[in-house]
């Protein structure tokens, strides 16, 4: 990464506020995730919890750091903790991918417009939906392990009938549109508390 | 140079990141429950060498216990399945590493776990912000407990019940007091690091003396052997 300008270069300020926020982040996710996450019945719409909970705190820090790599840096930090904290390497891989694209799309307009800053939270918070799309590829490769004695072909050949229906992108949907609300919602809330008082321009 | 009795039993957290790829690819790969079972088996032991036997011995129970159910689960048909075979799927592709890094999180310092993130030549970019937010987490549960007391003192209820009073309310009450102090925190936390000469471009040096022994390299020369059993 080879940054011309002096400004926008990141300064020790921005590397901190990062930091603070991926925190933030990482315990919205955890405080969304997890009720959803215990349960078989809801834990694929895991996503849809993490994204209704962190869209205020990704759209400050864009408007706090608006400067290009910064959800990069998001994306990569919060993959190494989910990482270390032994995640499925699905939804490690998704961040740090779901990080990058989302920071070319919040680059477009250099991270001002606020539209596509919300298109590139939605656009991150599908990020963590990478566990599923590798089930849902080959579910009856992610089940081998499970299923290797004396299961029936009927259970795997019904598997793969199912991974072709309507999971999946009811997943990949929902999740966008709820970050999206969540987006609103916390543009909504920055412009009542955050501009009010000067803290963002 | 004093050692306490942690350390000496201590590896190298590269070593660790390294186990946690190798877990990672083995459960991924596992052929047969049988199979992870030995891995379990193996990262338990691991966890008694270093000294957190009885979080070992209860996530090997844990296990245990699941390992019996699945059998059952599994046969089950109907709708149903497909979400309880994903649910059962994700626990045996993660439950291994998350033992794992259990025992990896609970013998190794944060510092430690920088200090390696340096060796490993990862750009500051991303190791700053990541020791921010090891240092971070625990404020923000202190902050959540003082928004509490102030939103009682308000007389806005943070439980359960309030919150389906009254959500968007409720959730402001939260937010905005949260991102305020980071905000904050992030400008005084900024001028304590630049004090501390985090700019400073000379190569860091530290206080915790790194490398690999022999009990590193047996290790991963353990898991590696375990990891390719699997093609067998």
């Amino acid at each position: 990464m080879n940054y011309q300008k002096n400004e926008n270069k990141f300064n020790t300020k921005d590397l901190v506020t990062i930091g603070i926020f991926t925190a933030l982040f990482f315990v919205f996710q955890l405080i969304g995730a997890f009720p959803l996450m215990m349960n078989p019945a809801t834990m694929f719409f895991m996503p849809f919890g993490i994204a209704l909970l962190c869209g205020p705190i990704i759209l400050l820090l864009l408007a706090q750091v608006a400067k290009r790599g910064s959800l990069i840096i998001v994306g990569i930090v919060n993959s190494i903790i989910w990482f270390v904290t032994g995640m499925h390497w699905g939804m490690v891989i998704g961040y740090t991918l779901m990080g990058i694209i989302a920071d070319f799309v919040a680059g477009i307009k250099d991270y001002k417009s606020i539209k596509l800053n919300i298109l590139a939270y939605a656009l991150f918070c599908l990020g963590p939906t990478g566990s599923f799309v590798v089930y849902f590829i080959d579910p009856s490769g992610w089940a081998t392990t499970m299923l290797h004695n004396g299961t029936s072909m009927e259970i795997i050949k019904g598997l793969n009938e199912i991974a072709a229906s309507w999971i999946l992108p009811v997943i990949l949907i929902g999740t966008l549109l709820i970050a999206t609300i969540s987006g609103i919602i916390g543009k909504k809330l920055l412009k009542k508390q955050f501009e009010k008082v000067g803290m963002i321009q | 140079m004093k050692k306490d009795l942690k350390q000496s039993y201590g590896l190298d957290p590269r070593t660790k990141i390294c186990l946690l790829f190798l877990c990672v690819f083995a459960a991924l790969v596992a052929p047969s429950l049988k199979y992870e079972f030995c891995l379990v088996v193996m990262i338990c032991l691991l966890g008694i060498y270093q000294r957190v036997t009885r979080y070992a011995l209860i996530s090997f129970l844990i296990y245990f216990l699941i390992y019996k159910t699945t059998a059952i689960l599994v046969q089950i048909n109907g709708n149903f399945q497909v979400a309880l075979i994903a649910f059962l799927g994700l626990i045996h592709k993660v439950y291994p590493c998350g033992i794992l890094s259990g025992i990896m999180i609970s013998t190794t310092r944060v510092t430690e776990f920088i200090t390696a993130m340096y060796k490993l030549h990862i750009p500051q970019k991303v190791v700053i912000p990541l020791a921010v937010m090891l240092r971070y987490l625990p404020t923000i549960k202190e902050d959540m407990g003082y928004i509490k007391d102030a939103m009682y003192l308000r007389d806005v209820s943070p439980s359960f019940l309030g919150f389906f009073k009254n959500p968007l309310f409720t959730a402001e009450c939260i937010y905005v007091p949260l991102m305020m102090r980071a905000l904050q925190t992030a400008n005084e936390l900024t001028v304590a690091s630049i004090t501390r000469g985090i700019e400073n471009p000379v190569k860091r040096t530290s206080y915790i003396q790194l490398g690999f022994h022999i009990r590193d390299i047996f290790i991963v020369i353990c898991f590696i052997v375990l990891t390719c059993l699997c093609f067998i």
